[in-house]
């Protein structure tokens, strides 16, 4: 067995968490009955990883067999690693009747005509996803395994979610990306976070969404703290419109977990106080950073506690309205990337 | 630590209530008023101030010297080349570090002549804990430790500060060779710069202030050189954090060097008291940072006394540029900077962290920098 598919066995291993081990090779299904009854799922991961690597001998596993696994277990755990977001730009007509087996025939020829040696894998999970995996190689070497590139795609949708991608092979899989789904051009959507089912759903606003109501509702806030009656009931009516008006800029219920935002302001010092700086005809340049482990929970309960005033700012709002956690701010019209006016006040 | 007298002698200023503010900026609060209200709510200081207003009142003198506040003014940081005073070595340590920063009350009978001495005796002391098993685990190393105290001279300010002392610790491997360099375990650093002539002229004879203590390394050797300190000098340690007030003053003083040495950014991290906690870092370029602050020191009725404006730094225009970031900030997002805490400033000139950790990387404002630490550790003071 070749050295480097030892190696691509051993890592994928131990990236393996130890509960996850046993249905993980269930799932993949390629050891036999013997095997699989041989396998002592107590012992630590090291004699685990040996009795695999025999195993692998007895079987004769080639790295084929090994990407598939890895596969599963990135499929099954994919909020590891940075993902981007991407959309895809101007369809053609028949880009809503895309099949699969047409759309992963094209993406394969036309990769391979970009890279001599690339390995592709692909595969359609349940949900309607379809998952992608590169193994990059070049003109003088073969696909180099340990840094595979991910793809995650929902045919017949416009966005795309890649992770581990260096910036040399971006434009490969942007065009192999656009010619097999009938595009014309893709885009960053300055969308990336850690979790990709977060990200996902953000962008298809897969999540609990509140929408403005004529008659004031109340909407239950979970954890009640005690407090003094009197002022419970004097705040009680702008409490409800604060978590009312939180909450439709945000969504209701749970979140999905974004980690961070990051705002370039290149906009003027106004402040009337301040002559000179407002007199000054160059930006006040600066960036802003939101972070937190989950972001969007963070600024619902400053919205809703009255931190941040509310009715919510565009600029907090667009985050999950348009699905975007990089924006530049100028004080003209929608520039290039930024597509917000400041408020002004 | 044996019989000793102790006498804790107050100044009482002769005369009357002075109304207009003292060349250097100290306002001295007036005899019969008792509070000055801080803002920060860690427990550490209000047990120093409680403790100190306690002592006060039960020996019957109202509190002139102890009811301090930090300086409302200060002078404006001017670049010093500090490095044709001091030891390159020594001064290249004191960059590269980052120090845990905590308060040393006056130190009795520390004589800078006798460092060689304490050098041995620290070294015997922790060799000692090591052997109770009190000592887990330092560093791995079987054979013990040399510990050198130096002094690093050029630093001082006024005749009053003491001189700094500089403490490390470095292994001391038993069939070393005579080219092994020894590695430096732990750091430590004793200073006074420009400390209150006051307080210090109000110290007995034999004690020596030092209020400034930093550190690097583990924790096992720095709670070993805190208690042979405690047991040689019978002084006492305590945390020291840097108050929002002088992480908004850093903010201030190192923007105002970005003329003479540029600041490369000023970066400023808040954090907000929401359900996850939110984080916030507020980036500022350096020039616009720059012409905000001079937009704010611009005074019209500074510019008709003349001269003074440029030398001296006020509170209110610490403020007031503070503000102006935070209003920017609301323009923006409506979101109120006040209602969170500053918990980190950085700068090209150095980092200061909330909690009490302090990195300087350029040498020509360190003095100013450690001006203000000292009188933060000073005000810590229990008594």
């Amino acid at each position: 067995m070749d050295d480097s598919t030892r190696r691509l066995l051993q890592r994928l291993i131990r990236r393996i968490p130890a509960p996850m081990l046993k249905p993980t090779l269930e799932k993949w299904g390629r050891l036999t009955v013997a095997q699989r009854q041989s396998m002592d799922y107590t012992q630590r991961k090291w004699p685990l990883t040996e009795k695999l690597l025999s195993i692998c001998e007895e079987n004769e596993w080639t790295t084929k067999h090994i990407t598939e696994l890895e596969m599963i277990c990135v499929i099954d755990n994919p909020n590891q690693g940075m993902w981007r977001a991407f959309q895809l730009m101007d369809p053609e007509d028949d880009a809503h009747s895309l099949e699969l087996t047409q759309f992963k025939e094209q993406f394969k020829s036309h990769l391979s005509e970009l890279v001599r040696h690339v390995s592709v894998k692909i595969k359609k999970h349940t949900d309607e996803a379809v998952w992608i995996r590169i193994a990059w190689g070049d003109g003088f070497s073969r696909p180099n395994h340990l840094k595979p590139t991910y793809v995650v795609h929902h045919l017949q949708t416009s966005f795309v979610f890649v992770t581990s991608l260096t910036s040399k092979q971006k434009p490969l899989l942007s065009q192999a990306l656009v010619l097999s789904t009938r595009h014309h051009a893709i885009k960053d959507a300055n969308l990336s976070g850690r979790n990709l089912t977060a990200i996902r759903d953000l962008l298809m606003r897969q999540y609990e969404q509140v929408f403005p109501t004529k008659y004031s509702s109340p909407l239950e806030e979970k954890n009640q703290t005690p407090s003094n009656p009197h002022i419970e009931r004097e705040q009680a009516g702008p409490f409800a419109n604060r978590l009312q008006m939180a909450c439709e800029a945000f969504g209701g219920g749970t979140l999905p977990q974004l980690q961070s935002a990051v705002y370039k302001l290149e906009t003027k010092f106004r402040d009337q106080t301040n002559r000179n700086m407002t007199e000054r005809e160059e930006p006040f340049r600066c960036v802003v950073k939101f972070e937190s482990t989950n972001l969007l929970e963070s600024l619902r309960h400053s919205a809703s506690s009255g931190i941040a005033s509310t009715p919510v700012t565009p600029l907090l709002s667009s985050i999950p309205l348009k699905g975007r956690n990089y924006f530049v701010i100028t004080d003209n019209g929608p520039g290039p990337a930024s597509q917000m006016h400041p408020s002004q006040k | 630590m044996g019989k000793r007298d102790v006498q804790i002698c107050f100044r009482f200023p002769s005369g009357t209530l002075e109304m207009e503010p003292p060349p250097n900026g100290v306002v001295r609060t007036p005899l019969n008023s008792v509070v000055v209200q801080r803002r920060s709510k860690s427990k550490s200081y209000r047990l120093s101030y409680r403790s100190c207003l306690g002592a006060a009142s039960r020996l019957g003198f109202t509190p002139a010297l102890t009811a301090r506040r930090l300086n409302t003014s200060r002078r404006a940081p001017r670049s010093r080349n500090i490095s044709e005073k001091v030891n390159s070595e020594q001064l290249a340590l004191l960059l590269k570090t980052e120090w845990r920063l905590s308060y040393v009350t006056p130190l009795f009978k520390f004589r800078h002549t006798q460092l060689k001495s304490y050098s041995r005796q620290l070294s015997a002391f922790i060799a000692a804990e090591k052997q109770q098993g009190l000592a887990v685990d330092v560093e791995g190393s079987q054979s013990g430790f040399r510990v050198s105290f130096s002094v690093v001279q050029g630093m001082t300010e006024t005749d009053d500060d003491a001189e700094t002392v500089l403490i490390q610790i470095h292994t001391n491997p038993l069939f070393a060779r005579q080219d092994e360099p020894q590695r430096s375990v732990w750091s430590g650093l004793l200073t006074c710069i420009n400390g209150n002539t006051d307080y210090l002229h109000s110290l007995p004879k034999d004690f020596i202030c030092l209020p400034l203590f930093g550190c690097s390394g583990s924790e096992v050797l720095t709670t070993l050189v805190k208690s042979w300190f405690q047991q040689a000098f019978d002084c006492s340690f305590g945390p020291l954090e840097i108050s929002h007030t002088s992480l908004q003053w850093l903010v201030a003083l190192w923007t105002n060097c970005h003329s003479e040495s540029g600041i490369q950014q000023l970066k400023m991290i808040w954090t907000l008291p929401v359900v996850p906690p939110l984080q916030i870092t507020y980036t500022v370029n350096p020039q616009d940072a720059w012409e905000l602050w001079s937009s704010v020191r611009r005074d019209p009725q500074e510019e008709n006394e003349g001269g003074e404006a440029g030398t001296s730094i006020d509170i209110k225009e610490v403020m007031r540029f503070v503000q102006g970031l935070k209003g920017h900030f609301y323009r923006h997002f409506r979101l109120d900077l006040s209602s969170g805490s500053l918990k980190q400033v950085s700068t090209a000139l150095g980092s200061a962290k909330y909690n009490g950790r302090i990195k300087i990387s350029n040498s020509r404002y360190m003095i100013t920098t450690l001006t203000l630490l000292t009188e933060c550790a000073l005000l810590k003071m229990p008594i």
